[in-house]
């Protein structure tokens, strides 16, 4: 599956190059950040949630932590660190579970027509007029916090964004001569597929997909941050932006640092959408959800 | 004439009735299984600390002691009654306590999408009327970086600035004009970007149409091509967005609602989730969507009035 998508891509980027500059911005941030995770334990200045009661509230710039400390004395480079895996595996798993679900039943419904087709669009619609953060909400109160509990929630109820965009696509594709020539010559349903659609499909996904991985960033951050996302105590950026609220009078840098870094983040997954789109010329329709 | 249209109201009004019903049906069953799912329902209704009698009481109260299917098959009929059930914490009917917070979410939300109109719709246009100038790439940078702030994160900055700048906490709490300010300019900084882009796209798409190039042929200045011609086309591509405006719009309102002490549905939910009060919880869920539904609905019947070509292609799902 992975062979095709990359085909497809590369393809695509041959063709022109617009959009150069929010790639290479986008890409280079979202490079710096992956190269980051796991290399955090070298480049941190302390361990994350040591508590130095005598360090309380130390402003950026003090010797040892250049970002200064929150109302526990814990080190915030060290933390926002430890949040970047955290949010950026939460966001990408959550990404991939919605992206894994959405293509493969909308391949399925462009595919097979029939009642499978209206199964499949009945119920992503419904689960498209949910109130995607309520529910989200509510899930997470029953679930309870925790990795997976989010990964999961999330992507549960994002996939009809990628199965509407992979259904559309597909039967478009699947409705062109050269399917029905392949069809004639007796290849099978999977290698049109594999050979036809996916390479086709794929430029699209990607694009769509680093937009929704700055929406699943930010509605990990936003359910961490409300205490229902991420275990309380794990430094996580919602986490963080949740401790900082007490403190805005005194210690504004506990609410810039990791704000900063969701920004950066969601920025980076912005730019290489953007980018991406412009240089595929695919009409990005940005279908988003949280 | 008027009996088509009729007819194609009636079937308009019958496939949303039928559409809200699916939807209710849907969230209240992955509610009732995901309760039971995530362990003995009993025990998240009464509390982890509750003792064997108490969860025996919740048991015959709620008749969990009955198979699954009868305890579903009662439980939508209850609901068919419109009965929530009662809140664990105030013990009064669930769908009381979350109508009793609408009105305040109503407002905020009312509030914040009329500031984010007022801002998007005047810098949609500016930015999609002429070709770009180092202002208008400028401008479209600052919203394109503004788009991936979260609104969460808009609304603790401006707390933030005010109370640092400014010298004065802002107020809490749903009051009088003084606590409208904060959360409205929160949502609108969140939803304004996202729309003015959608604008401006349109906007500027709508000015390459054969129809603006009539309109200017046949005499119209630049200000009557841009408020009389584009414009308004370019509103109702953006109208057709609004639904996930919409989802948008809820999901900001709970997170600034609970930012600003705002007591509305969105605040209700998280102190719900807090003290693990289902009923409510469940309550919330129902209430927001169908509201977010009919606000959809609405918008889909007042694109089919205003857009003369989705009349002419007859009924549209």
């Amino acid at each position: 599956m992975s062979v095709p998508l990359v085909r497809g891509l590369r393809r695509g980027l041959g063709r022109r190059l617009r959009g150069g500059l929010e790639l290479s911005l986008g890409l280079g941030l979202a490079g710096l950040m992956a190269v980051l995770i796991p290399l955090r334990d070298q480049v941190r200045s302390a361990e994350p949630s040591r508590i130095d009661l005598h360090d309380r509230f130390a402003p950026p710039g003090t010797a040892g932590h250049w970002l200064g400390t929150d109302h526990l004395g814990r080190d915030l480079w060290s933390r926002v660190l430890e949040g970047l895996g955290w949010s950026l595996g939460c966001a990408l798993a959550a990404t991939a579970t919605a992206l894994a679900i959405g293509s493969l039943l909308g391949l399925l419904a462009a595919e097979r027509p029939g009642a499978l087709r209206t199964v499949v669009r009945q119920t992503s619609s419904l689960v498209m007029a949910f109130p995607g953060l309520v529910v989200a909400i509510c899930v997470m109160a029953v679930l309870g916090q925790g990795f997976w509990p989010l990964v999961l929630t999330l992507g549960l109820l994002t996939w009809p964004v990628f199965a509407r965009v992979v259904f559309a696509e597909a039967s478009g594709i699947l409705a062109r001569d050269y399917v029905l020539a392949a069809r004639l010559t007796g290849a099978s349903a999977v290698s049109i597929l594999r050979g036809h659609v996916l390479p086709a499909v794929g430029p699209t996904l990607f694009v769509v997909g680093a937009f929704h991985f700055g929406e699943m960033l930010i509605a990990e951050s936003a359910l961490s941050f409300l205490g229902i996302g991420a275990p309380v105590g794990v430094a996580t950026w919602g986490n963080m932006l949740a401790d900082s609220r007490q403190y805005l009078f005194n210690a504004p840098w506990m609410l810039a640092v990791p704000a900063g870094a969701i920004v950066l983040a969601v920025l980076a997954a912005n730019l290489t959408g953007d980018g991406l789109g412009m240089r595929l010329r695919i009409p990005v329709r940005r279908e988003a959800l949280q | 004439m008027s009996r088509t249209v009729a007819l194609r109201w009636t079937r308009f009004a019958a496939v949303h009735l039928r559409d809200l019903l699916i939807l209710l049906l849907g969230l209240t069953t992955l509610l009732f299984f995901l309760l039971r799912l995530a362990g003995d329902p009993a025990v998240v209704i009464a509390g982890a600390d509750a003792s064997a009698e108490q969860l025996a009481e919740v048991r015959a109260a709620y008749g969990l002691d009955r198979p699954a299917w009868q305890q579903y098959a009662s439980y939508v009929a209850r609901l068919a009654r419109f009965d929530l059930g009662e809140s664990l914490i105030s013990a009064r009917p669930a769908l009381h306590a979350v109508l009793e917070v609408l009105p305040a979410t109503l407002t905020l939300a009312g509030l914040g999408m009329a500031a984010t109109l007022a801002i998007a719709v005047p810098l949609g246009a500016w930015l999609g009327a002429h070709w770009p100038t180092p202002a208008r790439r400028a401008t479209a940078s600052l919203l394109f970086f503004l788009q991936g702030v979260p609104g969460f994160v808009i609304a603790l900055v401006l707390v933030q600035w005010l109370a640092i700048r400014l010298g004065m906490l802002p107020a809490l709490g749903f009051g009088g004009p003084s606590t409208w300010l904060l959360p409205m300019l929160s949502l609108a900084g969140f939803l304004a970007p996202r729309l003015a882009r959608v604008i401006a796209t349109n906007v500027a798409q709508a000015m390459s149409e054969d129809y603006i190039r009539t309109a200017r042929a046949s005499g119209a200045g630049p200000r009557e091509v841009l408020f009389g011609h584009a414009l308004p086309n370019a509103l109702l591509g953006a109208t057709a967005l609004a639904g996930t405006q919409l989802a948008f719009l809820v999901s900001g309102v709970v997170v600034i609602e609970f930012i600003f002490a705002w007591p509305g549905v969105g605040w209700l939910l998280i102190e719900s989730t807090r003290t693990l009060d289902f009923p409510v919880v469940q309550a919330v869920a129902l209430v927001v969507g169908t509201l977010v539904f009919t606000l959809n609905t609405v918008v889909d019947a007042l694109l089919l009035k205003l857009d003369p070509r989705l009349s002419a292609a007859g009924s549209q799902v």
